[in-house]
């Protein structure tokens, strides 16, 4: 198996790492970068949106996505979201209301409802729930979730 | 996971030489591979990743036909304004894959060559008679997707072959189309029954085409012969549109597994059949001038 180079922009610094093609963007983050904010749950399956990131606009499940594949894209994780230790307004909105049980899937489903929010600035609660729909909580706290969404929402500027 | 080589041609032509030279095998989106093959349900030893190819994802209008690149992924497709005008029924499909990272990352194309009788785009492209196009490095060839889809993960995509995108024509004069879906939760869920319809309506308001397809109550997705030959000619009224539905049951035959029974998939393919085709005629009549 020859290993691979790929260099993508990471919370927007650029990194070129070597790696086996065997791995995916999810391992390579937290075992290579120390990025340890998205989380396997699943096993890989793509089913519970712990691992979800932000890969060129849109969020994905990086652990379905081979690290080939990143090669030129530009990533975002939850590590990238508090700029000088400010929280990001769906950060503090999850804090707010108590949208945190266990916080296994927190990470997950905070970089879902930010790539909603960049497509969907005002969702209504049904398009929350879409949105978030791959995203499994297993504390089932999904209503603080859906609350903690509206309210970041409200803060955006109207358009 | 087990060990592979991967290739990432950057051009279209460079594709198809390396898949020729190598025999390797494709990787779209991933979101049906890389499951299988982490759980040794797969193996290739080389895969051929075709991330860069952008050429092969678009959505456009050429000639009377709709055309779609095989890279083109289902949240693409479910946003589509011209797919949303000539092929509702696909974009209510594709909006009905997975979650909103499944459809980021999965394409038309994967869908398709994964084969799957409960593979959700297949419905809507089979009412259009869909026709997919194949590139290899000698050459193209193009058939219907019914003929290219042979049974579960079969097809007859031949190694060293991409799919290079899948056409329909869009329909004429009073038409209306419908995609409906049963899973065992409405999200993330795959097809316990899937159901596409279409109907096309003459000035006098009897039906002149029709075409049904369903998922998952066979070894391909099916289109309903019977159902469609039951309507053709008649007024839509809710006793023709029963009758075709239930005639749909004569060309399925649904299997028991995980997710569902024969016997409730029978039931439930009526049932969705008669659904689809009332929205359809429901359209189709919003079209009669």
């Amino acid at each position: 198996m020859k290993s691979i180079q790929a260099t993508f922009e990471i919370n927007g610094h650029e990194v070129t790492l070597s790696s086996a093609p065997n791995r995916t963007l999810l391992e390579v983050l937290r075992q290579d970068l120390g990025l340890t904010g998205a989380k396997d749950a699943c096993g890989g399956e793509g089913e519970c949106g712990a691992c979800t990131v932000i890969m060129d606009g849109k969020a994905v499940n990086s652990c379905l996505v081979f690290i080939g594949q990143v090669q030129g894209c530009s990533i975002e994780t939850i590590e990238g979201l508090s700029g000088n230790g400010d929280l990001h307004p769906l950060q503090r909105a999850f804090v707010e209301v108590g949208a945190v049980q266990c916080g296994y899937c927190t990470p997950g489903v905070i970089m879902a409802s930010k790539a909603l929010l960049n497509e969907n600035p005002h969702p209504s609660d049904e398009d929350i729930r879409e949105g978030l729909s791959g995203n499994l909580c297993r504390c089932t706290g999904y209503v603080k979730i859906v609350d903690a969404v509206r309210i970041a929402a409200e803060q955006q500027p109207r358009r | 996971m087990l060990e592979f080589d991967f290739l990432t041609p950057n051009r279209l032509d460079e594709s198809t030489a390396i898949l020729e030279e190598t025999g390797g095998c494709i990787l779209a989106g991933g979101t049906d591979l890389i499951p299988k093959m982490r759980n040794d349900l797969f193996f290739a030893p080389i895969l051929v990743d075709l991330s860069n190819i952008d050429e092969l994802s678009f959505i456009e209008e050429k000639d009377d036909q709709i055309v779609i690149g095989a890279l083109t992924t289902h949240q693409a497709i479910a946003e589509s304004a011209l797919l949303k005008s000539t092929n509702p029924a696909l974009v209510t499909a594709a909006g009905t894959v997975g979650c909103v990272q499944t459809r980021n990352r999965g394409t038309l194309g994967g869908n398709i060559a994964n084969a799957s009788p409960a593979a959700d785009s297949v419905p809507p492209l089979l009412v259009y008679d869909a026709q997919i196009r194949l590139l290899n490095k000698a050459g193209e060839r193009t058939m219907p997707l019914t003929e290219f889809l042979v049974g579960p993960g079969m097809t007859k995509l031949e190694s060293g072959e991409l799919i290079h995108s899948v056409s329909f024509s869009q329909l004429q004069g009073a038409w209306g189309g419908a995609f409906q879906k049963l899973g065992v939760r409405n999200g993330m869920a795959i097809a316990v029954v899937s159901v596409a319809a279409a109907i096309v309506l003459d000035a006098s308001g009897k039906v002149s085409d029709t075409r049904l397809a369903l998922g998952s109550v066979a070894s391909t997705v099916v289109r309903s012969p019977k159902a469609e030959s039951a309507l053709i000619g008649h007024e839509p009224t809710p006793e023709v549109v029963s009758r075709a539905a239930e005639a749909c049951a004569e060309d399925i035959s649904p299997i028991s597994d995980v997710r569902s029974t024969a016997e409730y998939r029978r039931h439930a393919a009526i049932v969705l059949a008669r659904r689809v085709l009332e929205q359809a005629a429901a359209e189709a009549r919003g079209r009669l001038v």
